[in-house]
């Protein structure tokens, strides 16, 4: 029952927009037929509930977490839709995720700590104004006890922010028309270009194969003199 | 020579050379050996695979008398007496490293690395009194005979040099070997595109456009950018500046500019270009 703090720098390539949506995550409660304290059978199947706070639902973009042994993920959600206002009657579930495999092999550590990212057209219905989430787990292999999934993230549909660090060539690269009314002049620029670029190949090149050892040289213009050294 | 023609005697029973030839009576009663084995013991297997890579790797127009060349220089690097023939000898040790650097282009890594390190422990190698090691006037010297043999003028080769130049008491290791000489090398390429780089921009007329050639050489500039780090990004941003469409406009905008139309001889092209080169290689210290 921890709510997981929003962290603003987290997810390489996400707009720092985008925050973790405020969710709180429940631990894992395995399904059990029969007595859960008393029976020993460790059953392959666990549930987690994430409830989003009543008053916000939520268009969800994207759901990030860690594996930890799970095999398989169903993913169900609730969605409040503008039918259900003013009903008081139970909204329905929908499955969004079937039956997802994480881990290829559930015997073997293929996939067991891997960190997934489920985008909202990986889903297979519609993932606006959720209201809650509930991940189904399975691991049918009897070699782990214990699986549940970690670092649960929901991030929601925001505002892209505008990339700020765009650099300007890289929007020249569509070759740009030529322009018409080239002077008589200028010369062929296919072949210029082609010198160029050589020239700059091999500049790059005696940049790039610069040695590191040294010679050792301590003096200064060419003195060794002991009162200029003293002075470095 | 005498006793280098004296037969040798016949080696104990081959171990696995694995060939079979019929054996030649020996003369005067000595112990008949097979061919195969005389040529191995003697070391001519070896160095006439030696003498073929080289052949193989440096591709000359004429194989005979590179091959000649060859040979020649390994019979003068055999021991030889005498004090008075040290300087000969380190001459001829000088033009021995300068053919050997000579054989793979820079552009062949492989092949100019190995040819590199036997230049330098060639020119180790310098008698019986003196230490092991290439010091700063000899590697000095192979610098400018490699410059010499080019087409670089002067002043250019003379700014690089004073770079990468070693004092002549300094002791020079490999490594700082290797990149003078690449460096040098490079240089002489770079001369050679320069000036078909002129030729493209006077368009056969024998005289470029300064603004032109400025414009140009300042695109390059630009390309070659001020940092150090070598980011892949770079390499794209440096594709896209020096593009035909990007240069064709940098050079019709010069032309817009004044209408008083210099010329820019191939000597100052030649000076401006090595110079962006040459600041971007490093000093020794």
């Amino acid at each position: 029952m921890e709510p997981p703090a929003p962290n603003p720098g987290h997810g390489a390539g996400r707009p720092m927009a985008t925050r973790p949506a405020l969710c709180t995550v429940r631990s894992p409660v395995a399904l059990q037929v029969g007595d859960v304290k008393t029976d020993l059978a460790q059953p392959g199947v666990a549930v987690i509930d994430v409830a989003l706070p009543p008053a916000q639902p939520l268009d969800l973009q994207e759901i990030v977490f860690k594996n930890s042994y799970t095999a398989f993920l169903t993913v169900r959600v609730q969605r409040r839709r503008p039918c259900d206002v003013g009903r008081a009657s139970a909204r329905k579930w929908v499955t969004c995720l079937w039956n997802h495999c994480l881990m290829p092999s559930p015997h073997t550590e293929a996939g067991s700590q891997d960190y997934f990212s489920l985008f909202r057209h990986q889903l297979l219905c519609d993932v606006d104004q959720v209201t809650a989430v509930r991940l189904i787990l399975r691991q049918p292999s009897p070699v782990w006890l214990h699986f549940t999934l970690e670092e649960l993230r929901l991030y929601p549909r925001g505002q892209q922010s505008l990339q700020t660090d765009f650099p300007s060539w890289l929007s020249h690269l569509a070759p740009q028309q030529q322009p018409e009314n080239l002077h008589g002049g200028v010369p062929d620029p296919e072949k210029v270009s082609t010198e160029v670029q050589q020239l700059w190949v091999l500049t790059e090149m005696i940049r790039a194969n610069q040695t590191a050892a040294r010679i050792g040289r301590f003096d200064v213009d060419g003195c060794y003199d002991i009162n200029l050294l003293s002075y470095t | 020579m005498a006793a280098c023609e004296k037969r040798r005697s016949a080696p104990a029973p081959a171990t696995g050379s694995g060939l079979v030839e019929p054996v030649r009576a020996g003369v005067g009663g000595r112990e008949p050996e097979s061919e195969a084995e005389f040529l191995l013991q003697a070391g001519v297997t070896s160095m006439v695979r030696e003498a073929l890579l080289k052949v193989l790797e440096a591709r000359p127009e004429e194989p005979v008398s590179f091959l000649a060349s060859y040979f020649e220089k390994l019979v003068l690097s055999g021991p030889q007496g005498g004090a008075a023939a040290d300087r000969h000898r380190q001459q001829q040790r000088l033009v021995r490293a300068l053919w050997y650097v000579r054989l793979a282009h820079h552009s062949h890594r492989t092949a100019f690395n190995n040819n590199v390190s036997m230049a330098y422990e060639c020119l180790s190698a310098r008698g019986r009194r003196k230490k092991p090691g290439v010091n700063g006037r000899i590697y000095s010297e192979l610098l400018k005979k490699i410059c010499q043999d080019g087409e670089a003028p002067e002043e250019v080769v003379s700014s690089l040099l004073k770079k990468i130049q070693c004092r002549d008491h300094e002791a020079v290791p490999f490594d700082v070997f290797r990149y003078g000489v690449l460096s040098c090398f490079v240089l002489l390429e770079f001369v050679a595109k320069a000036d078909t780089l002129y030729d493209v921009l006077d368009d056969g007329s024998g005289v470029a456009d300064k603004r032109v050639c400025q414009a140009v050489l300042g695109t390059l500039e630009d390309a070659l950018g001020a940092s150090d780090f070598s980011v892949p990004i770079r390499y794209l941003e440096a594709g896209s500046k020096l593009g035909p469409d990007c240069l064709a406009l940098a050079m019709d905008k010069a032309l817009l500019e004044r209408k008083i139309c210099s010329s820019m001889n191939r000597e100052d092209f030649l000076k401006k270009a090595t110079a962006l080169f040459i600041a971007k290689v490093k000093p020794i210290d």
